[in-house]
């Protein structure tokens, strides 16, 4: 209980600027390393996933929030205490589709791009494409498969980021998910 | 407001230059390149005093008949020159002193963009746009 208690209230802060340029100089070597813009993607994603699988503990271990009765309550989490709790930002919900299956998160100002201008010859990047991943691996975790991908970028000029969420299944399978 | 900005390189090579009108580029151009002799004459002269007074503006580096010269030093031995009109006497050395500043901010954030190599030219079009809103805006 108290252990409990003291991790609810652990400070982990860091210097946004080394979150942002560390973060840059992730994306800046993967595009060294890999010979077109899909491959970083994909890679990004994928780091995305590790990262979220395991930050979801760490997320319903601090926050306190019980489980979600549908995606409507899930997407308010995400929004309000998911993003507010790691990134120091709360994107607005939008764009929910009929069947309540689908919306978009916009976000205002994105931490990760604060000093980014990207380069003519990385025109199909998605620079935050790690934050749907993360975004993949840890509702996966709390059994919802669901696809998180970039459609607006203010990197790419659009005038906000945003990413739309889709809901696919809920996962009945009770195997640990592996690593992919 | 400047008809030119430049930003030298530690090891005095340009990293950015912009002049307006562009016809004037090359004089523009010679300016700046004089005016390296008298920022490093400058740096020496100053030398501890400098380094104590944390003072990186360098004023007047020397007027000519059409223009004035001015210059800025970073900690990281950066220069950034600019050159305005001397026909623009509304400029006060105050005004001077926060563009360049501006400037100063603008460059360390060009820095921190993971894909700027440190030494190759600046092609970044924020600093593109601050740096037009310091220049002379031509009719």
């Amino acid at each position: 209980m108290s252990r409990q208690a003291n991790r609810g209230t652990e400070s982990k802060k860091m210097s946004s600027e080394l979150f942002t340029l560390t973060y840059g100089a992730l994306v800046t070597q993967l595009c060294k390393d890999y010979e077109n813009d899909e491959d970083v993607n994909k890679q990004l994603d994928r780091m995305g996933y590790n990262i979220g699988v395991r930050l979801i503990e760490d997320f319903l271990a601090r926050s306190n929030v019980g489980r979600c009765h549908d995606f409507r309550e899930t997407a308010d989490v995400i929004a309000k205490v998911a993003f507010k709790m790691y990134l120091g930002i709360t994107p607005s919900i939008t764009n929910w589709s009929p069947a309540g299956d689908e919306f978009s998160l916009i976000l205002e100002n994105n931490p990760l791009v604060d000093f980014v201008e990207l380069p003519d010859n990385h025109s199909a990047l998605i620079y935050s494409n790690l934050l749907c991943g993360v975004l993949r691996g840890a509702l996966e975790m709390v059994q919802m498969a669901v696809e998180a991908k970039f459609v607006q970028d203010t990197l790419k000029g659009d005038g906000v980021t945003e990413i739309r969420m889709r809901f696919i299944r809920r996962i009945e399978d009770n195997l640990p998910a592996g690593e992919e | 407001m400047a008809v030119c900005i430049a930003v030298i390189a530690k090891e005095n090579y340009p990293l950015y230059i912009r002049s307006t009108p562009t016809e004037n580029e090359l004089k523009f151009h010679y300016m700046v390149h004089t005016s390296l002799d008298v920022v490093d004459e400058k740096i020496s002269a100053m030398g501890k005093a400098l380094v104590d007074q944390r003072e990186l503006y360098l004023g007047l580096l020397y007027p000519t008949e059409d223009y004035k010269v001015y210059g800025y030093v970073t900690n990281s031995k950066v220069k950034f020159v600019m050159v305005v009109d001397s026909s623009n006497t509304a400029l006060r050395d105050n005004e001077i002193r926060s563009m360049f500043r501006k400037l100063h901010n603008s460059y360390t954030d060009v820095m921190c963009n993971p894909f700027y190599n440190p030494g190759d030219r600046i092609q970044s079009r924020a600093f593109d746009t601050m740096v037009t809103s310091m220049m002379v805006q031509v009719c």
